[in-house]
């Protein structure tokens, strides 16, 4: 059982308490949620709703080591049944990481469905030369493609497939992307481009760019280059996960999470490893809404340098708009909309408590921060001297003139109070969650706060959020209701999205569409509109019968 | 003075056009890509002053026509603003001497600057709206009496129609219809001039005015309050003349619908610092009219731009939400636009609304 800490002063207090009282003789299940991140790999025990253990370990090189140490620590801390246990959800920076650092990307080739379109735009014109050397450059264009209103831009040609299928066999290139002109709207010639690779070389592995991206040509085909060179890699970290899992004797499936809160199986997971970026903030909003029991919230994880704030809306973080660089490479994955803010727990305090951050002692803050022994004033010493939080040795701040506290602790908030106005969808305070390790900062309440939540347990939001992330899919396409009406245009993406959900383990009737976002297309007066559509659902349990 | 355009100032050019859209234009992220790929294969482009052009010149302008955010799907195939030459000059058995650009916000700002690197045919610095405005008799080119035909238009097949159109009211619905239909852009050669015509049609300079401006805008990023100095300075010495900081304030409301082909809608900005009233800035694919507290403070044809209040990067319309803290400038528009035959197609009841222009320096 868990419970929110309750706050000082004037605060409304989340004094809601819910799950079942720990209770492990019964034959209730458990989930285990674990984040892999590049430092730390945290997890958590949660049963119903309720944290019964968590724990934070080293992330090891090989990865497993580091899971199965995180694994010994809880599965001790809960003494829980393996049998119990119904799934695993893992959430990783493995795949982000790789990407940034250049390493473990396979040599991989990319086909664009689109001429005579985009022939002097060809694939990574625009990428970094040393991740484009790293893959290797080996771009193909071939003739196909439709327009917007699904006319063909050109017939596809089997003489230039077969050219290029030769080229990759004479290159042994056995990873291949594959784009093509509003495959979204209509992703058939994508599919029998695969088909005829898949045929001739039977080792192939290909990813489709309408299965990973939206609108855009070039970030999607990026998405699907960068997807593709990853697949070696997720083999490797996924069957490092399911190693570490079989190593404990833990039976039950296990999932990975995606950057927009939602969950994929290992199976997917090793055919879409693009699609863990971002999911660690994903993640955390995700759990600080799971902790609180909001839906509807603005989340600010505090840290030691920068505070992140995003946007919960229905439970789900809100997304970019714009095209989000990963190492470099212009992509148009969804994306958490975040704004990071320069304050933390270590950032310095200067110009008598009217200026804050951004420069800040970093980790090094147990160490140079006064209360710690150290010489540097930070925003941690504001706090303890204010008597908002005991941490360290008080008694050192006793130089500290009480105007500073005063003038530094407004400061603080009025810096959070503008990062979060800048950030909610409406001029009415909402609901404010705080998490990270900085969350004691705030003290006081917040303009921009209807409320304001400060749960436990949220030092491990992520593994949280990781572990109750639903199954979700989502489509795009642009569609004319002047011709098709809108009732039935959503009627056949609903029926797409939730047979596609039932296929990835959704129980059926817990399926419910989570967005709908329609843009007008400029220009065009047949009231053309871009439709996005996401449906998720909860994922049903197996339950493993006792052994 | 001649200005010599090389690919390592394409980025800034684009920046400086975005910022002259006033909202309009459409990303320029691709013809950005193909424009520098075509510096570095051909070579730098020099700008013709317009004061240079000789008197037996054959100036067409060129770019594209239809809808921005279709184009970054469907990508242009990067010939086609050299295939509209080759067919014109085919067409009407002549060589075209200069080339000019449309309109110098957004994306058709650098596209005449492949074909004048690649076909080595001069390309004058200047354009026909010293911004960026919705339809075809809206360029000065129109207004000046220009005939719009001949004028072509090539699609992405590679395929060509031709116009011969004496309106440029009905080219325009023409060659917008045409874009619906052909994957929702085409690439034109049209408004052909003669000296005489161009010298008196075309705005002089904005092209390398754009470039300045993005020069100006890179070299001051950070906040609006701080590069609004030098841009003032750079506009105080141009034919735009004037430019006055409207407002600064977070956007608190932004609706936007589609009626006749056109985004139309309004946002709602409320200030920051001090207690004016919001401000209200109405638009239809660009920003048309700004006001505070119901009174106008500019209207088109003057210019109406957005920039990101930190960073002082231009906004797109379509990239205006909630929540952002912006700053809005106003400024004059050339004296081309000031004329009364310019007036009757720019002024704000040509967009439908009720009250009569006042030049930004008299609000």
């Amino acid at each position: 059982m868990w419970h929110c800490r309750k706050l000082p002063g004037s605060l409304k207090n989340e004094d809601r308490h819910w799950g079942s009282s720990v209770d492990r003789r019964g034959s209730e299940t458990v989930r285990i949620g674990i984040d892999v991140g590049g430092t730390h790999t945290d997890a958590v025990v949660l049963e119903e709703q309720s944290v019964i253990a968590s724990t934070k370990v080293l992330t090891s090189a090989n990865v497993r080591d580091g899971v199965v140490n995180a694994l010994d620590e809880i599965l001790a801390q809960s003494s829980v049944d393996h049998t119990a246990i119904e799934a695993v959800m893992i959430g990783t920076t493995q795949f982000t990481n790789a990407v940034i650092e250049r390493r473990e990307l396979a040599p991989t080739a990319i086909v664009r469905i689109a001429l005579p379109s985009g022939e002097l735009v060809p694939p990574m014109i625009d990428w970094p030369d040393d991740i484009a050397e790293v893959l290797g450059r080996h771009t193909y264009m071939i003739h196909g493609g439709r327009t917007y209103d699904g006319f063909p831009i050109a017939p596809l040609s089997e003489k230039e497939i077969d050219a290029v299928i030769s080229d990759l066999i004479a290159k042994n290139i056995r990873l291949v992307a594959i784009s093509g002109v509003f495959s979204p709207s209509d992703p058939s010639q994508e599919q029998a481009v695969a088909a005829r690779i898949q045929e001739k070389i039977p080792d192939v592995r290909i990813t489709l760019s309408h299965s990973i991206g939206r609108m855009g040509l070039l970030e999607r085909e990026n998405a699907a280059l960068l997807n593709a060179s990853l697949l070696p890699l997720a083999d490797k970290v996924v069957s490092s996960f399911a190693g570490a899992l079989s190593d404990r004797k833990i039976k039950c499936p296990f999932y990975v999470s995606q950057n927009d809160g939602t969950l994929m199986s290992a199976e997917f997971a090793s055919e879409f490893p693009a699609l863990t970026f971002a999911s660690g903030p994903t993640n955390s909003l995700r759990g600080a809404s799971l902790l609180t029991r909001l839906n509807d919230a603005v989340v600010v994880d505090i840290g030691g340098t920068t505070s992140d704030i995003g946007v919960l809306q229905d439970g789900f973080p809100r997304q970019s708009n714009i095209a989000i660089e990963v190492g470099g490479v212009r992509t148009n994955f969804r994306m958490p909309d975040i704004q990071a803010i320069g304050l933390g727990g270590g950032s310095l305090v200067l110009d008598e408590g009217r200026t804050i951050g951004p420069q800040s002692v970093g980790y090094r803050l147990v160490t140079e921060g006064l209360v710690f022994g150290g010489e540097t004033l930070t925003t941690t010493d504001i706090t303890v001297a204010s008597g908002a939080v005991n941490i360290g040795d008080a008694t050192r701040l006793s130089g500290l003139a009480n105007s500073v506290v005063e003038t530094a602790v407004a400061t603080i908030h009025s810096i959070i109070d503008s990062g979060i106005d800048q950030m909610k969808s409406s001029r009415d305070p909402v609901p404010v969650i705080l998490v990270g390790g900085g969350a004691v900062l705030v003290s006081r309440s917040l303009d921009t706060a209807s409320e304001l939540y400060r749960p436990e347990h949220s030092g491990v939001a992520n593994a949280i959020g990781a572990a109750n992330a639903q199954v979700g899919s989502e489509t795009e396409r642009i569609v004319s209701f002047r011709r098709v009406p809108r009732d039935q245009v959503l009627e056949e993406i609903t029926d797409q999205l939730k047979a596609e959900l039932e296929h990835a383990g959704a129980i059926s009737d817990t399926i419910k569409i989570a967005d709908i976002e329609e843009a007008a297309v400029s220009y065009m007066a047949d009231e053309s509109t871009r439709i996005r559509v996401k449906m998720v659902g909860d994922l049903s349990f197996e339950r493993r019968g006792t052994s | 003075m001649t200005v010599t355009i090389t690919h390592e100032d394409i980025a800034d050019l684009c920046t400086g056009s975005v910022f002259l859209a006033t909202g309009g234009g459409g990303d320029p992220y691709i013809s950005q890509i193909l424009v520098q790929e075509a510096l570095k294969k051909y070579g730098p482009v020099d700008l013709l002053p317009l004061g240079d052009l000789p008197d037996d010149a054959l100036v067409v302008t060129i770019g594209e026509v239809g809808a921005p955010s279709v184009s970054l799907e469907q990508l242009p195939i990067g010939t086609e603003c050299l295939d509209v030459i080759d067919r014109f000059e085919e067409w009407v058995g002549r060589k075209i001497t200069h080339i000019v650009s449309f309109e110098v916000g957004g994306a058709n700002s650098v596209i005449p600057l492949i074909a004048a690197a690649a076909k080595k045919i001069p390309l004058i610095d200047g354009d026909g709206m010293a911004r960026a405005l919705p339809e075809a008799q809206m360029m000065t080119f129109a207004i000046e009496g220009v005939r719009p035909s001949p004028a072509l238009a090539v699609d992405y097949t590679g395929g060509c129609v031709y116009f011969d159109t004496a309106d440029a009211v009905l080219y325009e619905r023409q060659v917008r219809n045409l874009a619906m239909a052909m994957g929702g852009m085409v690439f034109t050669a049209e408004h052909p001039m003669t000296s005489e015509e161009a010298r008196r049609a075309i705005i002089p300079g904005t092209i390398s005015f754009a470039l300045a401006l993005g020069r100006v805008l890179k070299e001051n990023f950070g906040s609006a309050a701080l590069v609004e100095k030098p841009l003032r300075k750079l506009f105080d010495a141009s034919d735009y003349g004037v430019l006055k900081h409207l407002y600064t304030g977070k956007i608190v409301d932004i609706n936007r619908k589609t009626v006749g082909g056109f985004d139309v809608g309004e946002a709602v900005l409320e200030s920051v610092g001090d207690d004016r009233p919001p401000m209200h800035l109405s638009i239809k694919n660009e920003f048309l009219v700004a006001k505070v507290g119901g009174e106008v403070v500019a209207s088109v044809p003057d210019l109406i731009t957005m920039v990101d209040h930190e960073t002082s990067s231009p906004i797109n319309s379509e990239r205006v939400h909630y929540g952002q803290r912006v700053t809005v400038f106003g400024i004059g528009c050339p004296p081309h636009y000031r004329t009364e035959r310019a007036l009757k197609v720019v002024e704000p009841r040509a967009f439908g609304f009720d009250f009569d222009f006042v030049p930004i320096e008299k609000l």
